[in-house]
């Protein structure tokens, strides 16, 4: 493949995970949004392919498998258990409509494609469209974190926040040292973990959504 | 020899911690956590006394230099003083019933691989590796925030691992940017050394100051979750607040200095990249918003554990605040800082445990004449909040005095006034709280028995380093801390 082409591939990818995004963020139901973050993994581990066959990382391979196995399959799997055991009925509770999410969304997006445009010279480090891409991601996955009430659309946008750090980090020229994003991916899966754990056992014991909590406060 | 220690250092933890995982019985545990955390604490001073001798030494993507150093020895000798305290508190916590006879032990299995995460991050010379360490101590603590399983500390924790890791990840995303901005200085990067924050320091004039900004304010947002720096402090003063004794002053005297020195490293790194106005901008901002958004808080708070939360936050922000002014003696006073504070609080936390068990209560309006029922435990209580408060002659007075010498040297009056008036409304605020404490008569209900022992021990360890420190600085504690301002400085 020649560099070119890579480039455009990538920038495809790009536009995809935004539109994923959107869908996590436009979400009406809990399992509309586990699929969109699944998709979303999906495609990263595409980005990952891709990348690994024009610059011939092997290392690349690796995260890309590493990805597709938890990212894309095992941790919504958990999420939809969880969903199932938890047995919830009202799904989604975004904190503010969500046209107004979808507007903030927006200005995200532009804000991140023009902060990067102003930095010239780390084209030459990131492949393609990488940088903003990923900037959005994360910052979208925090927006989803702090509009919705529940636990599980939370996670959600959790896993979405790391997919846009893990685009950037893959697009980087040389790509991270494996070890690093083996250690990353082991993290997320123990924080996912304990996560599920804590949202069940609340669920069994005061029989409410651990983020509607709020008696502490001042 | 030294190099080997490198490594046995965060293994020692963890092997007491699957040796915790074999048995049940209370008192072969609590012999383990003591007995781990002594060998932990002769290891470290072995490996000071070689590093004194002869520099910064690695092994692999572990590394230690004298800032390392200066964080170490703070979280060693603190484990040591939580072991020690532990042993009389959850004899005290069992009977209450706060504390499960049948889970004790992954209770001390979680607390000791919490400090083997937190002797890697301290020790990490790999950015990468320092930050898998640090959503390590994520997920342990969150489990020890939530462990006496009442909904509130079950919400605490939730609170505290979802802003956290969020917040990490951002940590992750200027790191990243920071290694693309070295990938592109150094073609040939990539393989075991990419990350490495020593050979990052030798190229980092070089970096691209355009993405260096970008990724240290990521950073900042990042690690300055973890650290409690305002406005992403929500999570500490519920987590304080709910965890179980110990594990607060782990908290705070420990886990939120070691982000610290994840932003001393960025920041390393950002001054030489973008110049040093710029580090220096970001720190004071989010100094100054912690000194100014506790403040209130602190004033007005009733349940002591949150007291000693929200001040924490105002502590950090001083070291950021020391950080920012810079120069040799902002940076010293910052370090120390980080040392005075962490020793302090964690006696604060200890004090405020062994109160809160005798009134079977954490609002201070109810904590009234402990100096009646206990003597020694009421003036530890009293050391620990005038030195919090930065009353001379102890420690904090000294390092909070050079991080203001050091904002008057520079000329940020601004800066300097603010913290100034904060300082003083906060002094004010404190020793009305403790005062309010000690003194008075004590309600019928406050349990009059004997001060137990082994608290008490924990406690005038931690009150006698905090007294020395005060009143001076040995020459070897000032050696590390004097060479560790000369790799931040330069």
């Amino acid at each position: 493949m020649s560099a070119e082409t890579v480039h455009t591939v990538i920038d495809d990818l790009g536009a995809l995970l935004l539109f994923t995004m959107i869908l996590i963020v436009a979400a009406s139901q809990i399992y509309r949004a586990i699929y969109a973050v699944a998709a979303q993994s999906f495609l990263i581990a595409v980005a990952g392919a891709v990348l690994a066959a024009s610059t011939g990382n092997a290392d690349l391979w690796v995260i890309a498998g590493v990805t597709l196995a938890v990212k894309a399959v095992v941790l919504p799997w958990v999420l939809h258990r969880v969903v199932q055991r938890m047995n919830v009925r009202r799904e989604v509770e975004p904190v503010i409509p969500v046209a107004a999410t979808l507007a903030l969304t927006v200005v995200v997006v532009v804000m991140s494609f023009q902060l990067s445009a102003t930095l010239g010279a780390v084209g030459r480090a990131i492949t393609g469209n990488a940088l903003p891409v990923g900037i959005a991601l994360t910052l979208l996955g925090v927006l989803v974190m702090a509009t919705q009430r529940t636990a599980l659309t939370q996670m959600v946008g959790l896993f979405a926040s790391e997919n846009g750090i893990f685009f950037t980090a893959m697009a980087v020229t040389q790509g991270m040292p494996l070890i690093i994003e083996i250690g990353v991916i082991l993290d997320v899966i123990l924080a996912a973990l304990v996560m599920a754990i804590m949202v069940l056992r609340v669920r069994s014991t005061v029989d409410a959504d651990i983020a509607d909590l709020d008696e502490l406060r001042g | 020899m030294a190099e080997t220690l490198l490594w046995v250092l965060p293994l020692v933890p963890t092997v007491t911690a699957l040796l915790m995982l074999t048995t049940r019985d209370r008192r072969l545990l609590s012999a383990l956590d003591v007995g781990g955390s002594a060998v932990l604490v002769a290891l470290t001073l072995v490996l000071a006394g070689e590093v004194a001798a002869g520099g910064p030494r690695a092994l692999g993507f572990l590394r230690v230099d004298d800032l390392g150093l200066v964080f170490l020895l703070l979280l060693v000798v603190l484990t040591l003083a939580v072991s020690i305290y532990t042993v009389g508190w959850l004899g005290e916590a069992v009977a209450v019933g706060n504390m499960k006879a049948e889970s004790l032990r992954s209770y001390f299995a979680l607390v000791h691989a919490f400090v083997a995460t937190m002797v890697v991050t301290v020790l990490a010379d790999n950015l990468g590796v320092l930050w898998i360490a640090m959503e390590g101590t994520t997920i342990t603590s969150a489990i020890l925030i939530g462990y006496h399983g009442h909904h509130h500390g079950l919400e605490a924790a939730w609170k505290y691992i979802i802003v956290t890791t969020i917040g990490i990840s951002f940590g992750l995303f200027g790191t990243v940017l920071v290694y693309a901005a070295y990938a592109a200085a150094v073609p040939v990067a990539g393989g075991a050394g990419a990350l490495s924050w020593s050979a990052i320091m030798q190229v980092a004039p070089t970096l691209d100051p355009g993405i260096v900004r970008i990724g240290f304010i990521f950073v900042m947002i990042g690690y300055g979750t973890k650290a409690g720096l305002a406005p992403m402090h929500l999570w500490l003063p519920d987590a304080h607040s709910q965890a179980p004794t110990p594990v607060s002053a782990l908290l705070s005297g420990v886990l939120i200095k070691c982000a610290l020195l994840g932003i001393i490293r960025f920041q390393t790194i950002a001054a030489a990249a973008c110049g040093p106005a710029f580090p220096t901008q970001v720190l004071l901002v989010f100094g100054l918003t912690s000194v100014v958004v506790a403040t209130p808080f602190i004033l007005a708070q009733h349940d002591i554990k949150r007291l000693l939360g929200y001040h924490s936050v105002e502590h950090v922000g001083i070291v950021a605040l020391g950080l920012g002014f810079g120069g040799p003696v902002g940076t010293y006073g910052a370090l120390l800082h980080v040392v005075n504070h962490g020793v302090t609080k964690a006696l604060a936390f200890f004090a405020a445990g062994t109160a809160i068990a005798r009134y079977g209560s954490r609002d201070m309006r109810v904590i009234r004449g402990l100096l009646a029922v206990a003597p020694i435990g009421a003036t530890l209580l009293m050391l620990a909040a005038l030195s919090l408060a930065g009353v001379p002659p102890f420690s904090i007075f000294v390092s909070e005095l050079m991080v203001l010498r050091a904002g008057i040297g520079d000329r940020h009056w601004l800066a300097v006034a603010i913290f100034l008036a904060m300082v003083v409304v906060i002094l004010a605020g404190l020793l009305h709280h403790a005062g309010s404490m000690a003194f008075g008569d004590p309600p019928v209900a406050a349990g009059r028995q004997r001060e137990a022992r082994s608290p008490l021990l924990g406690m005038a360890l931690l009150a006698a380093i905090m007294i020395l420190a005060g009143l001076t600085i040995p020459a070897s504690i000032d050696g590390i801390l004097r060479r560790a301002t000369e790799i931040v400085v330069d």
